[in-house]
């Protein structure tokens, strides 16, 4: 019954391996959803402005009357030579859209995970060391409160106190107008290309913007650390080998955090992982508060315009991004723990 | 005689069982009785809300004029209307509290079929294993890993014609969400459960597995569920009133819906009109941290009971959920 | 152990601490640097560009951006409503109205510094005919059979059926010149790669999605920019918009505020909120092949009940003009067909007595069809109010329906008994605005309209040259419509600008045309 530990490589190959067949159920029931909902891409660009019958006929053309088993070959064939094409709407090769609105949001949630981590984590370790009392309570009692703050409301109430009342902070956008004009972009993370370029006024341009979107999508998140970094400096502080180190005399601050913090936080990296979901989500809702011109902010552009193309491809790629993701972080337990491979 | 005995001592377990799986909840204490009764406390609320919208709320949802007279238009809150009225002069506390009807009919709905077909499936799953175990666990660890709410708006999009833009079409879309979540949780559970003594006992005895898995392995998992059913309300509530934000939610004259009334109130707010925005968004925080609490509270009392041993043995895909991690107290 | 723990406890507090004062220094020093640079203006909008192509686009935001980079050999406006040289500087029909011929102006330079002769108006128009591209714009050159150079500096369009209103045809995108072989004849070129024209701006950046820089262009052969470019931002939510309108992050904002948001505007500080006659509609489409619409008594009882004031002050504060005919006042020939016909306001006197007169029992079930997002969010106030206005007096029961745009615009007749939709011209004439829905040919609504009446009218009136009776032909077409209803108009829009009050000149812009000229606008 119990699992004899298995060779870490026999493990990566059987993730590996199973990492095709999970990206092609995506793949299928995206292409699935989009064609069988109604609606095309050509109506909605020309809808209300033409005759039906030229509707008809360009939809023809451009091949969206062929059988569904065809249209579904030519799909997976492109996938698999990664040829993502060009979305409908606005003819941009996908792996641009990929490239410059997915670096935007890989700002966005970078930033927004740290502020999440950084202050999940204190706050866990906080409310597990002081565990029963008010600054316990008072924690958890912030976890479950900020995570019950839809992030599109917490969003809007950050941008009408700092941006508006107090006037502190822009309330949108990666940049102020003309410094975007002057951003030379080579990795499209605008933190990045002003820091490579030297030009610090537009670095702090930039920062100034991502500050509310990070912190309001952060903040929600961090609630989720906090109960889990509480939870497992609990259990850590009943280890046998914490009795131990009291037996020996260490000071109990020691004893806290040299031991149990540390040991505590090793499954919070499995937990970044399981919570690349719930940021993908997230930064959708924050990137259309913020008008953030990150990939979920495209995706909702592309979906209202039926655009096939653009939504395919980027679902493919968040699909690759999770399970991608998902492969390291597993790999990386396993790696440490013999007991979860099989 | 003897058969009316062994009768008798049958149904006594079933009642006893029930019990033991609910007792701790009387003995909660510290801040897992606090966490559960302030969750009952506010979830009560809104289910009372909901059930008694029509005696509780001043207005209809969509009502606009009393007596031939005419609301205002986005009036400050007054004695007329404690929260204020919207820009189409519908009362604000009438939507809000109307809007916990929908919110409850549709995760109450989303739940039940969730947990129809998620626990089921994850029981026969996690006990007949092999090749069906595989690809079902393939499929909802697709489903899992992907983000929920990308998921959610794809599929409400695609019902949205076929079955209308109402609340059984958004349940569809957060069941389809959660599946994944129960099965994995009840299909681990089996798993460790199916490997018990007493398991194998009654297989030996030549018990048939649908009966082996309907008396012990069904009660044992089951106590699980209202944790993660509680939790996941909570979590569809978000997903709703997400979709709902973005447009995708239910038809908006149907049903009055807080996240719907959120996107609205976006353009408002910066007019200086905040209570369009303000009352939705306080209900929706005040319900979903209503059955966190709830949640959490049962887990803190419920699960120590249970001491579920970790089988080792984690199953493809990513790694175990939060509530598992959360063993002990 | 203690003293470390103390440090970084100490360390976390002073870099806190740090960041919160630079950001308090750093508001104040910006508010000084990027923001107003001077000389450049920053435009929101909530529009979107698909194509800068002029061959490749059919919608406003790339219209809004292209109308800055190319130009036309006519243009209407600023103001005026006819056409008038702009890349030409005669034109005139040759005999009769299928050929129409143009002198085209000496010494104007491209972009890119060549110069523009007659083989790059051939190029633009041939190439807009191969490519068919799927916007659609190709449509509006339906009628032209052929285009010839005539010389370096002349041009002749032959067209297949006589159109008086070829000129107006030449103003609208589909008619934008671009610079033979830099842009392909038979694909379009992608909005990655520089864009060329002989506008008074050129395009220096275009970050999809988010903003287009343009910069003033020095060879410019006519009156320079009164400012030294223009960058447009573009918003998915106007309330992101608004905040940035305040906050001074842009100057001024063209397309599309809420209503609600217009009267906050109103009554900002240092916004001012800029009018000017409008040429856009909005409009409730019934099907005459459907129930209970296709009997005319209903469509006449809907006519009667329209309440158009009540739109137009509840849902619009009055940035909207209720409307008596598909025809957008303000054009010749426009007369307020519904209002003689049905009165000015609602009557359920009348609606009540024309559904009596037919034997039509009441309440008539209805449901109308809307589109939640396409035309602004308060398309769903306007049909509360249209609902509300319809069951007065139990005449009428009313099921309220939306669909996001990618699906309603493929459905509309095909699927819908009576449905909201919304117009903007191509050009500005009456033609453009009976032809789209009351031809049987060219009826884009599917809402099986044919009247040989009316299809016999309107082909009179694209033959006829003399204006005063093409007039004629379109006031009588208007009423007809009244008479037959397929469509009731309900309001005419203003075009709304907003700015900061240091922005100047945008009044000069707003008219009929619809067109934001923003080489007219100074700081």
């Amino acid at each position: 019954m119990a699992s004899q530990g298995t060779s870490l490589k026999s493990y990566l190959l059987t993730r590996l391996a199973l990492v095709l067949p999970m990206v092609w159920i995506l793949l299928t029931m995206v292409f699935l959803l989009m064609r069988v909902a109604p609606g095309d891409p050509i109506s909605s660009s020309l809808g209300g402005h033409v005759p039906p019958a030229v509707v008809q006929e360009i939809k023809h053309r451009l091949g969206y009357d062929k059988p569904l088993l065809t249209q579904y070959a030519n799909y997976l064939w492109d996938t698999v030579h990664l040829d993502f094409g060009t979305t409908i709407t606005d003819r941009r090769p996908v792996t641009d859209v990929i490239k410059v609105n997915g670096a935007a949001t890989l700002e966005l949630t970078a930033a927004a995970m740290f502020i999440a981590v950084a202050v999940g984590i204190f706050l866990g370790l906080v409310a597990g060391r002081f565990r029963d009392t008010a600054i316990d309570m008072g924690a958890r009692f912030f976890g479950i409160v900020i995570y019950a703050m839809p992030v599109f409301f917490l969003g809007f109430l950050a941008q009408l106190l700092f941006g508006s009342i107090l006037g502190w902070l822009p309330t949108s956008d990666q940049a102020s107008p003309i410094t975007e004009a002057l951003i030379v972009p080579k990795t499209n993370i605008y933190l990045v290309d002003t820091a490579l370029v030297g030009d610090w006024a537009a670095f702090w341009d930039v920062f100034k913007h991502l500050i509310l979107p990070a912190t309001t999508l952060g903040l929600v998140i961090s609630g989720i650390f906090i109960r889990l970094v509480r939870v497992n400096v609990i259990r850590t502080m009943k280890d046998d080998y914490i009795e131990a180190a009291r037996a020996r005399g260490i000071a109990e601050r020691n004893v806290v955090y040299r031991h149990a913090f540390r040991n505590a936080l090793v499954p919070v990296v499995t937990v970044i992982g399981l919570q690349m979901a719930l940021l993908l989500s997230g930064a959708v809702l924050t990137e259309e508060t913020f008008n953030w011109p990150g990939i979920g902010h495209s995706l909702i552009f592309y979906l209202d315009n039926r655009d096939y193309a653009a939504v395919q491809g980027i679902i493919v790629v968040f699909a690759l991004i999770v399970v991608g993701m998902s492969l390291i972080i597993d790999l990386v337990s396993a790696a440490i723990d013999p007991r979860i491979r099989y | 005689m003897a058969i009316a005995a062994a009768r008798e001592a049958r149904r006594k377990p079933r009642l006893s069982r029930l019990r033991r799986a609910v007792a701790p909840i009387g003995d909660a204490r510290g801040t897992a009785r606090l966490m559960l009764w302030t969750g009952t406390l506010l979830t009560g609320l809104f289910i009372f809300l909901a059930f008694f919208a029509p005696v509780v709320s001043p207005y209809n949802f969509d009502q606009f004029q009393a007596n031939g007279v005419r609301f205002d238009q986005l009036a400050h809150p007054s004695s007329e209307h404690l929260m204020g009225t919207t820009v189409q002069s519908t009362d604000v506390m009438s939507r809000v509290i109307y809007g916990a009807q929908t919110e409850l009919e549709v995760v109450f709905m989303a739940l039940i079929l969730g947990l129809a077909i998620g626990v089921p499936l994850g029981v026969i799953s996690g006990y007949f294993a092999g090749p069906l175990d595989r690809g079902l666990v393939l499929v909802m660890d697709s489903l899992f890993a992907f983000p929920y709410l990308l998921l959610a708006i794809v599929i409400a999009f695609l019902l949205s014609n076929t079955v209308g833009k109402g609340v059984f079409s958004a349940a569809i879309a957060i069941t389809v969400v959660y599946i994944p979540q129960y099965f994995r949780v009840v299909r681990n559970h089996v798993i460790s459960v199916r490997e018990e003594p007493y398991v194998e006992a009654a297989r030996a005895l030549g018990a048939r597995p649908f009966t082996i898995m309907r008396r012990y392995v069904f009660f044992n998992v089951v106590q699980n569920v209202p944790v993660i059913a509680t939790l996941n309300a909570a979590d569809a509530i978000l997903t709703l009133a997400a979709l709902g934000f973005l447009g995708y939610g239910l038809q908006p004259t149907d049903k009055a819906e807080w996240g719907y009334d959120v996107s609205r109130a976006l353009s408002d707010a910066s007019s200086g009109i905040w209570w369009t925005g303000l009352f939705p968004g306080l209900a929706i925080v005040l319900l979903v941290t209503g059955l966190t609490l709830l949640g959490e509270g049962l887990n803190e009392t419920i699960n120590p009971v249970l001491r579920r041993r970790r089988v080792e043995k984690v199953e493809l895909g990513t790694p175990t959920s939060i509530v598992e991690s959360e063993v002990g107290p | 152990m203690k003293e470390q723990g103390k440090w970084r406890v100490a360390a976390l507090l002073a870099f806190v601490l740090v960041v919160v004062a630079a950001i308090g220094a750093g508001a104040a020093r910006s508010a000084m640097s990027h923001k107003t640079a001077g000389g450049i203006i920053v435009d929101g909008t909530t529009d979107s560009v698909t194509n800068i192509d002029p061959a490749g686009n059919y919608d406003f935001g790339s219209g809004t951006l292209d109308y800055q980079i190319f130009q036309h050999l006519l243009e209407a406006g600023p103001g005026g409503l006819t056409p008038h040289p702009v890349l030409a500087t005669k034109c005139g029909f040759r005999g009769n109205l299928k050929t129409f011929a143009c002198t085209l102006r000496k010494g104007v330079k491209f972009h890119n510094g060549k110069s523009f002769t007659s083989a790059d108006v051939v190029w633009s128009f041939d190439r807009v005919v191969r490519i068919k591209d799927p916007s659609g714009i190709y449509t509006l050159l339906s009628n032209l059979k052929s285009v010839k150079a005539k010389g370096k500096y002349g041009v002749v369009f032959n067209l297949k059926a006589p159109q008086a209103t070829w000129p107006q045809i030449l103003t609208t995108g589909a008619a934008q010149i671009v610079p033979k072989r830099v842009y392909p004849l038979k694909k379009i070129k992608p909005n990655s790669s520089s864009q060329i024209g002989t506008g008074p701006y050129q395009l220096k950046k275009f970050s999809p999605g988010q903003q287009a820089v343009l910069q003033k262009f020095k060879g410019y052969w006519g009156k320079p920019a009164k400012n030294d470019g223009v960058i447009i931002r573009y918003y998915t939510k106007s309330s992101t918009m608004k905040l940035a309108l305040t906050r001074k992050d842009i100057d001024m904002a063209f397309r599309d505020f809420t209503p609600t948001e217009l009267v906050s505007l109103q009554k900002t500080k240092g916004i001012v909120v800029h009018k000017g006659s409008g040429a856009s509609i909005r409009y409730l489409v019934l099907n005459l092949k459907m129930a209970p619409t296709d009997k005319l008594a209903v469509r006449k009882a809907i006519a009667y009940l329209m309440p158009r004031q009540t739109i137009a002050k509840r849902v619009y504060h009055g940035l909207v003009k209720p409307l008596y005919s598909m025809v957008a006042a303000g054009l010749p020939g426009h007369i307020d067909a519904f209002k003689t016909t049905y009165g000015a306001s609602p009557s359920l006197a009348k609606a009540r007595a024309a559904l009596n007169a037919a034997g039509v029992r009441t309440p008539v079930n209805i449901t109308l069809w809307y589109t939640p997002s396409h035309y602004g969010d308060s398309s769903a106030d306007e049909f509360a109010e249209i609902k509300r206005g319809l069951e007065q007096g139990n005449l009428f029961n009313v099921t309220l329906k939306s669909a996001e745009w990618a699906q309603y615009s493929d459905a509309l007749g095909k699927q819908y008994g009576a449905f909201q939709l919304g117009w903007f011209p191509d050009y500005v004439d009456g033609e453009n605005y009976l032809l789209p829905f009351y031809d049987a040919k060219s009826n884009f609504t599917s809402n099986n309209y044919n009247s040989a009446k009316m299809n016999a009218l309107l082909a009179k009136e694209q033959a006829t040259k003399a204006l005063a009776k093409r007039i004629a032909f379109i006031k009588q077409a208007q009423t007809l419509a009244a008479k037959d209803a397929p469509i009731i108009p309900y309001w005419q829009a203003a075009m709304v600008a907003v700015s900061r009050n240091n922005v100047k000149n945008i009044g000069r812009t707003l008219d009929p045309t619809f067109i934001m000229r923003f080489w007219l606008i100074s700081k």
